[in-house]
């Protein structure tokens, strides 16, 4: 479905050349939900926009379903971090949701019951005629969540969507993607700095280094397929791979290189 | 207290000190015999029988046609070359030291200029507004646009949307509450230039009409005639505020939330 070969991404400054991501490999089934962990300045928004087609990689591809991601995709949607400022705040929380959709060429009809259940699906059902600077933080992302459902993508991208809301939220934010994910049968990739999310959400965690960035391990993530968050995160399974994940990233803050580098 | 008794002391605490002024002009000019500081009641009186009658009419209807061509084509040329501007950091670096020194001219001084070119008749004036008006607009615009939000600009980018919707969904109301700054600024100078470009070689207008009265002694008329272009000047940002509040009502309700965070 998604396969990221070789990928290197150098920014050259007037004054200094950064190295962000050296040698990023991996794939991306059908359907999978997959985690991106590292530390800070690991270069995860770095790797999420090549793979976006926002930004341009200095080498190495990244293919989507056989075709080369160039440009963002149709068949991609992003929700950002700051979802404040990721919605338009001179539109209505039902015209944010619809208008990616119009780029789409439909019917009307279908624009709008697509919008419909994508806000139901997020429990948005009854603010489509607020703004989103009427409505709090994490409904304003569950409306950025929604804009994306609507678009009906193949792969849904998610850069640290949760880091700027509360705890509680955050919990619940996590459970809705969740069953988005079974429901909608849509891959996902999920980048993020807080491991326990990782793992409770993801069916793989890639860990990555320090920049130049590389994938340190591609962790297989063997919890029960039904989660939640009492029990899954009181399970003894839980507690190794997040201790696990955990001393990788240690290792990686410590400037931890891969034999050969 | 309640909503109507709120609405009339505002109206009274507004129209408090301008009555209060009045009263004392009234009061002070009451016996004057002074040529060139006729009796307030005089001047009304002659306000009443000449600018608010018919005999106004060839005079007051093209000097506020004159502006409103002017204001209005200057504002949408300043937008329409604003935009472009303030997208492209090489267009800003190649015109800058153009605009700056355009913008420096004081219109009125253009009016023999513009003599030259487009004569003495409608053209001429408008032409004088225009000039005057088109730099608040199109440096605000500019502004306006550079500020755009860019985590904003990526999500119009990664769902792929296209140059119009851009145009009308994104640029135009992400700049316009600057862009309204620039067009009230323009508001001012406009009602100034239409008087003033009416004052060396015309044939109708406020202005022109207010220097044959000077010239003829008529000291009331042309009393009368500031007056009126005061109210003017009330009635034109009356409208304005009611414009603006239609178009950015989103504008101060974000504002508003983000004050209470």
């Amino acid at each position: 479905m998604l396969e990221v070969r070789k990928l290197r991404k150098v920014y050259e400054g007037a004054s200094r050349t950064v190295e962000a991501i050296r040698d990023v490999n991996f794939s991306v089934g059908q359907g999978e939900l997959v985690c991106i962990v590292g530390p800070s300045g690991a270069g995860k928004t770095t790797l999420l926009k090549c793979i976006a087609g926002l930004l341009a990689p200095t080498s190495g591809s990244v293919v989507l379903e056989g075709n080369p991601v160039i440009s963002p995709p149709p068949a991609m949607a992003v929700v950002f971090q700051e979802y404040g400022r990721s919605l338009f705040p001179w539109m209505t929380v039902h015209d944010n949701v619809a208008l990616p959709l119009k780029q789409k060429k439909m019917p009307a009809e279908r624009r709008q019951e697509l919008v419909r259940n994508a806000l139901a699906a997020v429990d948005l059902a009854n603010v489509h005629g607020a703004y989103p600077w009427q409505l709090s933080g994490g409904m304003q992302q569950r409306v950025a969540i929604a804009r994306a459902v609507a678009y009906e993508p193949h792969v849904l991208l998610m850069d640290e969507p949760f880091a700027a809301v509360d705890a509680q939220t955050r919990a619940d934010l996590e459970d809705l993607i969740r069953v988005l994910w079974h429901r909608l049968r849509v891959t996902v990739l999920f980048v993020t700095h807080d491991i326990d999310e990782s793992v409770y959400l993801g069916q793989r965690v890639l860990v990555m280094t320090h920049a130049p960035t590389v994938i340190m391990e591609d962790v297989a993530i063997d919890l029960p397929d039904e989660r939640t968050q009492l029990e899954t995160r009181s399970m003894a399974r839980f507690g190794e791979l997040r201790k696990h994940i955990y001393s990788q990233i240690q290792l990686a803050k410590q400037g931890w290189r891969p034999p050969g580098q | 207290m309640n909503g109507a008794a709120v609405l009339v002391r505002r109206v009274a605490v507004l129209l408090a000190l301008p009555t209060a002024l009045i009263a004392t002009w009234w009061i002070t000019s009451a016996g004057s015999q002074s040529f060139y500081f006729p009796p307030l009641q005089t001047i009304l009186e002659t306000f009443v029988k000449l600018w608010l009658s018919p005999q106004a009419v060839p005079n007051v209807v093209p000097s506020l046609l004159r502006f409103a061509v002017g204001y209005f084509a200057a504002a949408f040329l300043g937008i329409a070359i604003g935009i472009p501007v303030g997208a492209s950091r090489h267009l800003r670096n190649t015109l800058e030291p153009l605009l700056e020194f355009l913008r420096a001219i004081p219109p009125p001084v253009l009016v023999p200029v513009l003599i030259l070119f487009a004569g003495i008749g409608d053209e001429m004036k408008t032409l004088v507004i225009v000039f005057g008006c088109i730099w608040p607009v199109l440096l605000n615009t500019v502004a306006g646009v550079r500020a755009l939000d860019e985590v904003l600009a990526e999500t119009v980018r990664s769902y792929r949307i296209g140059r119009f919707a851009r145009l009308w969904h994104f640029v135009l109301p992400g700049a316009s509450p600057q862009i309204f700054t620039g067009l009230r600024q323009s508001l001012s100078i406009g009602i100034i230039l239409m008087v003033v470009s009416e004052m060396f070689a015309a044939s109708n207008g406020i202005g022109f009409a207010l220097v044959q009265y000077q010239r003829t002694f008529a000291i009331p008329e042309m009393w009368g005639g500031i007056i009126l272009l005061g109210l003017i000047g009330i009635v034109l940002s009356l409208i304005f505020r009611a414009v603006e509040a239609w178009l950015l009502g989103w504008y101060y309700g974000l504002r508003r939330a983000q004050r209470a965070n």
